[in-house]
């Protein structure tokens, strides 16, 4: 319970902080997406089923306070949370550079995800769709991979500082 | 049979699992397009238990922003002087203050004139949060359901259209802004009166469609509402068009718009909570009757 119940109301704090703070900053280009982090995090250190329900909410909180009324990312958010943990022991998961390129594939991903299912789902052809893409979104995938190494420490400090105990006791078993 | 689907069940759980997981994401995106009131009661709980987050977070930003304007940034300016610069220090704290109070003052009392020019009944918000995604484009506003605020209502600022209520919470509602993609809004050129609908383009711009090709519509041209939608009242600025695109073929012509509402720095904002459908669904009702009564041998009941 305890293992839901902190990182769903660290991910309610995150998605707080990312509607407030994150968006404050005056250039949207280095705006990082916290929640991606979060989920793509959850993806390398938590189990298939409760890692799913919090991907699962995760993106039902970002729809949510979104104008997105389809509530696309409540989809690719657990499909990235189950890509990660598909390739998750395929990699070595330490380092700078592979959690980076992680993050940075993880949300030019979706990004194409969610830019398909606009094309898609939309009564009408979208304009700008592109322009956005190729000029802010891919800036901003680039500074949320760059951030991701430096929230993946603070996130596993935590975890070690919270759920110690419980991770030492289930190694022992 | 049963002890064999069991044995299926316990063997591939976890897939089961992750298809029943992305099967109810499709689920929800189905009943949203519905707009299933079920699902609207589930969005209104959640946002009404987040929302107090948000608050708090801009509740500190500000402050922290606010510690860092008056403290911190005059302490680097301490360091150049002594006793002169100390009280020059003051000075400007107190100049500070008093030209935010000035700011503040000449913000709200320009807010209560245009409350009092549109003669509609609004309710005045603030805005607590912004659109967490990157594709879309939406505000969170600390006024709900209690303060009669109802999904689809239209938010304005005192230099125009900002956007509509797209979902509703007890005491919190999410703002759909104009330059979203899913946003459209009727409006009309103020020069030439021609007609086209204003369409979200993400990235503070919205795009002019289905104007008439036999329009005359010109970069520097003002857009304001035409009351058409009935959530708007009439003439409320809407934006300036900064780029006319005439393709070589077609019916149409199309144009670049941009807001004159700055959408990234929203503070306050009003919700209009009346409706604007011209007639509206009790007038029509009345003048139905009317009509029923103006016919011989017709009665309000219609016997």
């Amino acid at each position: 319970m305890k293992r839901i119940a902190i990182p769903l109301f660290l991910g309610i704090v995150i998605t707080s902080l990312q509607a407030t703070l994150v968006m404050s900053l005056p250039i949207q280009r280095v705006r990082p997406d916290f929640i991606l982090i979060f989920t793509v995090y959850l993806g390398l250190s938590y189990p298939p089923i409760s890692g799913g329900i919090l991907a699962f909410v995760m993106g039902y909180l970002t729809d949510l306070f979104s104008g997105n009324a389809l509530g696309f990312y409540t989809l690719t958010r657990p499909l990235l949370f189950y890509a990660v943990q598909i390739y998750r022991s395929r990699f070595y998961l330490e380092g700078f550079t592979f959690q980076f390129f992680l993050t940075f594939i993880a949300a030019l991903l979706e990004g194409f995800l969610v830019l398909f299912l606009l094309v898609c789902l939309s009564p009408s052809p979208l304009p700008n769709l592109y322009p956005t893409l190729f000029t802010v979104l891919l800036p901003q995938f680039f500074v949320t991979g760059l951030l991701s190494p430096v929230l993946f420490s603070l996130f596993d400090r935590g975890s070690d500082f919270v759920f110690g105990d419980y991770d030492e006791s289930l190694k022992e078993r | 049979m049963r002890i064999r689907s069991l044995f299926f069940l316990r063997r591939h759980h976890l897939l089961i699992f992750i298809i029943a997981l992305l099967f109810s994401a499709l689920v929800l995106m189905s009943l949203r397009v519905k707009q299933r009131s079920g699902v609207e009661f589930f969005d209104a709980l959640w946002l009404e238990l987040c929302s107090p987050f948000q608050r708090t977070a801009t509740f500190v930003i500000k402050t922290v922003q606010g510690v860092f304007h008056r403290y911190v940034f005059l302490v680097h300016l301490e360091k150049e002087t002594t006793v002169l610069k100390k009280r020059m220090a003051e000075l400007q704290e107190e100049n500070h203050q008093l030209k935010e109070a000035a700011l503040a003052n000449e913000r709200l009392r320009k807010l209560l004139d245009f409350r009092e020019k549109v003669p509609t009944s609004m309710v005045g918000a603030e805005v607590i949060g912004r659109d967490p995604s990157s594709w879309f484009k939406s505000v969170t506003i600390n006024k709900g359901e209690r303060d009669g605020v109802r999904k689809g209502m239209a938010v304005i600022a005192p230099e125009g259209v900002i956007g509509q209520i797209l979902k509703v919470s007890p005491h919190y509602s999410v703002v759909l802004l104009i330059t979203d993609y899913n946003s459209a809004i009727d409006g009309v050129i103020q020069r030439t009166r021609g007609k086209a609908i204003v369409e979200g383009r993400g990235e503070n711009r919205c795009q002019l469609k289905y104007l008439l090709r036999t329009e005359e519509v010109v970069a520097g041209d003002v857009i304001v509402t035409s009351g058409l939608g009935g959530n708007f009242p009439k003439g409320l600025m809407v934006g300036e068009i900064r780029k006319v695109e005439k393709e070589g073929h077609g019916i149409f012509q199309y144009a670049e718009l941009v807001p004159c509402v700055d959408l990234t720095k929203l503070e306050e904002v009003f919700v209009i909570t009346e409706s604007f459908l011209l007639p509206s669904g009790e007038e029509r009702e009345k003048e139905k009757e009317k009509k029923v009564k103006r016919t011989p041998g017709g009665s309000p009941r219609g016997k």
